[in-house]
């Protein structure tokens, strides 16, 4: 009998070892440590950039970056540039779901819906979206309508496959449960199959939509004139790598709101997934 | 013949049942089978694993098509699955999304009974499985025992003429399972409800079971139709009370070898 374990009978006192396999450990140690991996990445950053381990033309410090994306938002007009970016983000994200999750949840209830669209998507999950950038510029021109495209049909057959193979996991005795209990078949669909499938669908679309910003970048460093893949294509002819590494700063930032947003839905709208009890 | 015990409920006739095999070879699961089942009767079905006495259960729910035979509800015949012949499953089937009430509210909902009269329904059958204080919980804080009255009350709720259970308790560890099989005794003396249960558990059986049809395997068909006699017509309350009662040992026996015999052959077949 150690010290410490005597002082185990009372869990509030028990000590937390560093490395014990799939035990929790105090709250404000894991915001520390959180902390602390990106207060050692920017200092390493820094310490690089300050002591000419690299070249300050192509890694600028992180104060250099700061200022830079200041500069962009204050004097050139940045904000336009992200709020272009989001604009297409989207506009193409809800045009692929509204297509995609009803597509993907009759198909995964249907045979005959499978039967009839599967080997159509899956063909096209098969053709990568960014080589229909050459056409799209022909077709659409350089406006808006050839990004939105992209971004759409780079999204539109994964989601609907995904959607699909979660609603064939919705439990067969669940439908049989309602069918026993006098359910038709829209009835079914609307009150099983959509409602079951549903935070499965929202997990897949948080998956998805980092996909779409992938393709935004893609499409706006490729033939842009405006976003925030387009400022960075244009800083680069300038050698301004502070305002390239503030971009894909801008990026990540963006990418994490959105992640947050839909993890903040994702809690609002099924709160009986949060529920736990015996 | 008025007497309600003696009226034929749930009539099966010679019903069979034969599965294609994607080779193009066949198994027949169910062969011939003929049982009565009478009004308020807690029917139980049983026998060894594979005998297809789940697969019987499933073509009286309307959930699986027979080969052959007839089976009639009342006077008039089977014809796919509705609100007639509600079913409780072996794995839980609460909707996670519903709370108890909703849950319970939900097959009345389906067939449009007005909400004044849904909730005054919902609340008795949630008082009947004693479950009042869980009423707006989710299914996820629920043990898998209340999960189960969950299911009971929201069949029982949207008042079939027949309650289906498929070894409804078969998940559930022992001592809720005894509760619950008080519970159904209950339940059933109370709301004069037509049970048809499958369970492989003799004790089960014997304990719920105003008739306990027995299926032979390969292929399943009715073995025996067994009466407990030493019940003598009455519904045992405790499930300790049926173990002292004479002629409660030499039943049990008595289908424990029917259920050796008909068991035991499987082996060969591995």
């Amino acid at each position: 009998m150690s010290p410490t374990s005597s002082a185990t009978s009372n869990p509030s006192t028990r000590r937390w070892r560093w490395f014990d396999y799939k035990k929790t450990i105090p709250t404000p140690v894991v915001i520390t440590l959180g902390v602390s991996v990106w207060v050692l990445f920017f200092g390493l950053w820094e310490l690089s950039s300050a002591l000419g381990w690299v070249t300050e033309l192509l890694v600028p410090g992180p104060q250099k970056v700061a200022v830079a994306l200041y500069t962009l938002i204050t004097e050139r007009g940045f904000l336009g540039d992200i709020g272009v970016s989001v604009y297409r983000i989207l506009v193409s994200f809800i045009a692929a779901c509204a297509v995609a999750v009803p597509l993907g949840i009759l198909m995964g209830s249907f045979k005959s819906v499978e039967a009839f669209f599967n080997p159509f998507v899956s063909a096209w999950r098969y053709l990568p979206a960014p080589s229909f950038i050459p056409i799209l510029l022909m077709w659409f021109g350089t406006g808006d309508a050839p990004k939105l495209v992209l971004l759409f049909i780079g999204v539109v057959w994964f989601l609907t496959t995904i959607v699909m193979d979660h609603t064939k996991n919705v439990r067969t005795e669940l439908i049989e449960t309602a069918l026993t209990l006098g359910g038709n078949r829209k009835q079914i669909l609307l009150t099983v199959m959509i409602p079951a499938v549903l935070p499965d669908v929202m997990v897949a679309m948080r998956q998805m939509l980092a996909m779409s910003w992938t393709y935004l970048v893609i499409a706006e460093i490729v033939a842009s004139t405006n976003g925030i893949g387009a400022m960075m294509m244009r800083a680069k002819r300038f050698l301004h790598t502070d305002e390239i590494l503030a971009g894909i700063f801008v990026i990540g930032v963006l990418g994490l709101v959105f992640d947050f947003m839909f993890k903040l839905a994702h809690q609002k709208l099924f709160p009986y997934l949060e529920a736990h009890g015996r | 013949m008025n007497d309600p015990q003696h009226t034929v409920k749930l009539s099966v006739q010679g019903v069979a049942k034969t599965f294609q095999l994607p080779g193009g070879d066949q198994i027949v699961a169910v062969t011939d089978t003929t049982f009565d089942v009478m009004d308020n009767e807690f029917c139980i079905l049983l026998g060894p694993s594979g005998c297809g006495k789940s697969t019987v259960l499933r073509m009286i729910a309307g959930l699986e098509e027979t080969s052959g035979g007839t089976m009639k509800l009342g006077d008039h015949e089977i014809r796919g699955a509705d609100r007639e012949r509600g079913m409780v499953f072996q794995s839980y089937t609460s909707f996670d999304w519903l709370t108890v009430q909703q849950n319970v509210e939900y097959g009345m909902k389906l067939n449009r009974v007005p909400k004044a009269e849904r909730r005054e329904r919902a609340n008795e059958f949630i008082n009947l499985v004693k479950l009042s204080k869980f009423k707006d919980a989710y299914p996820k804080q629920l043990s898998g025992g209340m999960k189960q009255r969950v299911a009971i009350a929201r069949t029982l709720a949207n008042s079939p003429s027949l309650l289906l259970m498929d070894e409804p308790f078969g998940a559930l560890d022992a001592e809720t399972r005894w509760n619950m099989q008080e519970l159904m005794v209950s339940i059933v003396e109370s709301t004069e409800t037509t049970v048809v249960m499958v369970t492989h558990d003799i004790e089960e059986a014997l304990f719920l079971g105003d008739r306990i049809v027995f299926f032979s395997s390969h292929p399943g068909t009715v073995l025996e139709n067994v009466l407990p006699a030493f019940k003598n017509g009455e519904r045992i309350l405790k499930k300790e009370d049926a173990l002292t009662l004479p002629g409660y040992a030499d039943m049990e026996r008595h289908i424990m070898r029917l259920m050796r015999e008909q068991g035991t052959d499987h082996t060969d077949e591995l």
